[in-house]
């Protein structure tokens, strides 16, 4: 009897829970009922897959990023977590019959270890590139975007790209980017700022304290169009490289159902979709 | 010296020369080297070692009219690409296209062999992760060969990337890789993780600068926030009104905002007013502010904590207000707020890793970008030990300065022992003739 009871009081808990997430989706609250019930019948469904993945959160997809990567994550005005990485990871949990949630804002230079780490996130979903050096220390899943760098001067400024090769000029990066070690590489002589946000580093080249940024092209043109109109993209370089979605290594199980969904995602439309949303157009 | 760059500089372009000599009688180039550039290696600096692994990007041009089936990148003898991980980007302006291939490495060369030809007009990008350069160091330029509508073709040298050889540091590293209880002990997560042996070694040498930093910066803040901190005592403890009102209004904003808030206002809002002043300077300054508002606080409990009579008896000996301040009431003061300020000091000294977050080179930057190149924790684990070098001997001084202190209030210095003695005796035995009294 007092089983009964505890079970009950389990559920209870259980559905009220779900209840509170559902908001992590945004505005789908009609449809609180039937949602909770598929959840159910597909975790009934998907018995035999269940145990093929661990979670740090039962029924929750756990999601640790640098909330300062618009568009691809951040904090709108309303401090509500938005962006394609969001809205991406909202349809991949769904196609995987979860829910999903954001962790605070964390570092982008600290992703990586949280996620080999274990026990605080599952997946990182924050437009970080696939390299092989990351590879040695977590998974990733199947690229979703491809994207590529730009180098950001003053609008007012005459650099050519060669001229920032030497030690009197700093550009600002953020710190463990692509755009962090391309810096290092392509202009060695140049004194590199490795910073924690995004913004710090446009803010200091919009009031003269950096010479230049690297950062993500995508992130580039929005930041550029939406707050740092006294800034350009010098160049935009062609790296081509691929975000994936970071999983540890200990958690195969996730990638594969991860890759699964991803797959879904791209062929009945909804990547398209977020794709238009978020960049307006579908070519990237 | 300049002679020399001089001669350099002939022997390079005659080098340069004898390359396009070389290049000219061949047929149009389908594949044009663009650059090949070599991630730095070294833990903490921004060298390439040779005989370490390290990641070379090549990057060339499919010029019009061809297609290129296979590329072979060739390096000096000495170096290796046996473990490493061949990355393919194809672009065609900024587009991303699909081109895949398999890489096998035989010697000091790679030869990648693409399963669709690589398209004409795109950018091909090899990143070879894991390879060495040669031990020796020096400078390597990449040459080889690639193949095109089935015949091959001589590629043309890169520009030569600077390597350089061991040093003693990454010896002792690259000793402690081979020692089997290093590789017990990382293969505890968590002792791997916080504690690796190999990286707490380079961590020590490449932190040193930004602990350095760290100093001079607390060590230059310190006298100027003494000075102002004074200054703002004096003012607060003032007769007028405005005066106190002043001190008031600077110590309790300062005081009841984060320094962390003050840094960024400095940092990023005086460039918008044109001034601009070096990064380090800065850090001095914010520091230098932010404490004086503390240390103004302590001078003032100080100074207020020395007892009426002081002032009376000075102004008995017909000592002024200033004579009594600066002969009588501070040096007794400097000697009571000495441990406090020394704790202010410790505060400082560790608040000084804020100004990493705006790219001042401090401990904390170093370390935040070791823990970036290295994806271990260890780093901060040896910042840590870093303040703490500092910290632990401070805090031992505070302490040992509170007990003189405490016993100097007791009752002035080392009491005689023996006298102590009599006294305790006396006393005892005024209880034992209470005791028989009754």
């Amino acid at each position: 009897m007092s089983s009964m009871t505890r079970r009950n009081f389990v559920a209870t808990l259980g559905a009220a829970g779900a209840l509170a997430l559902a908001g992590c989706g945004g505005s789908e609250q009609p449809a609180e009922n039937t949602t909770d019930q598929t959840t159910d019948d597909q975790t009934t469904d998907q018995t035999p897959e269940e145990a093929s993945y661990t979670l740090v959160k039962e029924g929750v997809l756990t999601n640790v990023a640098e909330l300062g990567f618009s568009p691809f994550e951040y904090i709108d005005e309303d401090g509500n977590t938005v962006g394609f990485d969001v809205d991406l990871s909202n349809a991949i949990a769904e196609k995987m019959g979860l829910t999903c949630e954001w962790l605070p804002n964390q570092a982008f230079d600290t992703l990586v270890p949280t996620i080999k780490q274990g026990g605080k996130a599952d997946i990182s979903i924050a437009g970080v590139t696939i390299t092989d050096e990351r590879l040695e220390d977590v998974d990733f899943s199947d690229p979703y975007l491809n994207s590529n760098q730009a180098l950001i001067v003053a609008a007012s400024s005459s650099y050519a790209t060669d001229d920032l090769d030497t030690e009197e000029i700093q550009i600002a990066c953020q710190t463990g980017t692509t755009g962090d070690a391309w810096i290092q590489e392509n202009l060695p002589n140049a004194t590199r700022v490795p910073l924690a946000d995004v913004t710090a580093g446009m803010m200091g080249v919009s009031t003269g304290s950096y010479q230049a940024m690297v950062i993500d092209l995508p992130v580039a043109q929005n930041m550029l169009a939406q707050s740092f109109s006294d800034l350009k993209v010098l160049e935009e370089i062609p790296t081509g490289e691929q975000y994936g979605i970071a999983v540890s290594y200990d958690n195969p199980g996730l990638k594969d159902a991860i890759n699964d969904a991803l797959a879904q995602i791209e062929e009945d439309g909804t990547m398209d979709e977020l794709k238009q949303k978020w960049f307006g157009t579908t070519e990237i | 010296m300049q002679h020399k760059r001089g001669a350099l500089l002939v022997a390079l372009a005659l080098a340069l020369t004898g390359v396009f000599a070389l290049a000219a009688p061949q047929p149009a180039q389908a594949l044009t080297t663009e650059k090949a550039t070599a991630r730095p290696n070294e833990d903490g600096g921004d060298g390439v070692i040779g005989g370490m692994d390290t990641r070379l990007t090549w990057e060339g041009t499919v010029e019009g009219g061809e297609e290129v089936t296979s590329v072979t990148l060739t390096l000096p003898e000495g170096s290796t690409f046996d473990g490493s991980t061949t990355r393919i980007t194809a672009l065609e302006g900024l587009k991303r296209m699909d081109v895949t291939g398999e890489a096998t490495p035989s010697g000091p060369s790679i030869t990648v062999s693409f399963d669709q030809p690589v398209p004409e007009g795109s950018l091909l990008r090899l990143e070879i992760t894991n390879m060495q350069f040669p031990s020796e160091g020096g400078e390597c330029v990449v040459s080889g060969s690639y193949e095109s509508a089935g015949q091959t073709h001589e590629l043309a040298d890169s520009k030569p990337i600077e390597t350089i050889a061991n040093t003693p540091l990454q010896s002792i590293v690259n000793w402690l890789d081979e020692q089997p209880w290093v590789e017990a002990w990382n293969s505890n997560q968590f002792l791997g993780m916080f504690l690796k042996p190999q990286l707490l070694v380079t961590s020590f040498s490449s932190l040193a600068p930004g602990w350095i930093l760290c100093l001079g910066i607390v060590v230059a803040a310190y006298p100027f926030a003494i000075a102002l901190g004074l200054l703002f005592a004096m003012l607060k403890i003032s007769k007028w009104r405005i005066l106190r009102a002043i001190a008031v209004i600077y110590i309790n904003v300062l005081r009841g905002t984060p320094l962390f808030l003050q840094i960024y206002i400095m940092f990023f809002g005086l460039p918008m007013l044109n001034i601009n002043i070096d990064n380090n300077l800065l850090g001095i300054i914010v520091m230098a502010i932010n404490s004086s508002a503390y240390l103004a606080e302590i001078f003032r409990a100080g100074i207020q904590s020395i007892p009426q009579g002081q002032y009376e008896a000075a102004s008995s000996l017909g000592m002024n207000y200033v004579q009594t301040m600066f002969t009588i009431i501070l040096p007794q003061t400097v000697r009571r707020v000495i441990p406090t300020v020394t704790s202010d000091f410790i505060t400082a000294f560790k608040d000084t890793s804020l100004l990493s977050s705006v790219g001042v080179m401090e401990l904390m930057m170093f370390s935040k970008n070791l823990t970036t190149v290295s994806g271990n924790i260890t780093p901060y684990v040896a910042a840590g030990i870093f303040y703490l070098i500092v910290t632990l001997p401070l805090i031992k001084v505070v302490g040992i300065v509170e007990e003189n202190i405490a016993r100097s209030e007791r009752g002035g210095g080392p009491r005689p022992k023996r006298r102590a003695d009599v006294a305790d005796n006396a006393a005892a035995q005024m209880k034992e003739v209470a005791a028989d009294a009754c």
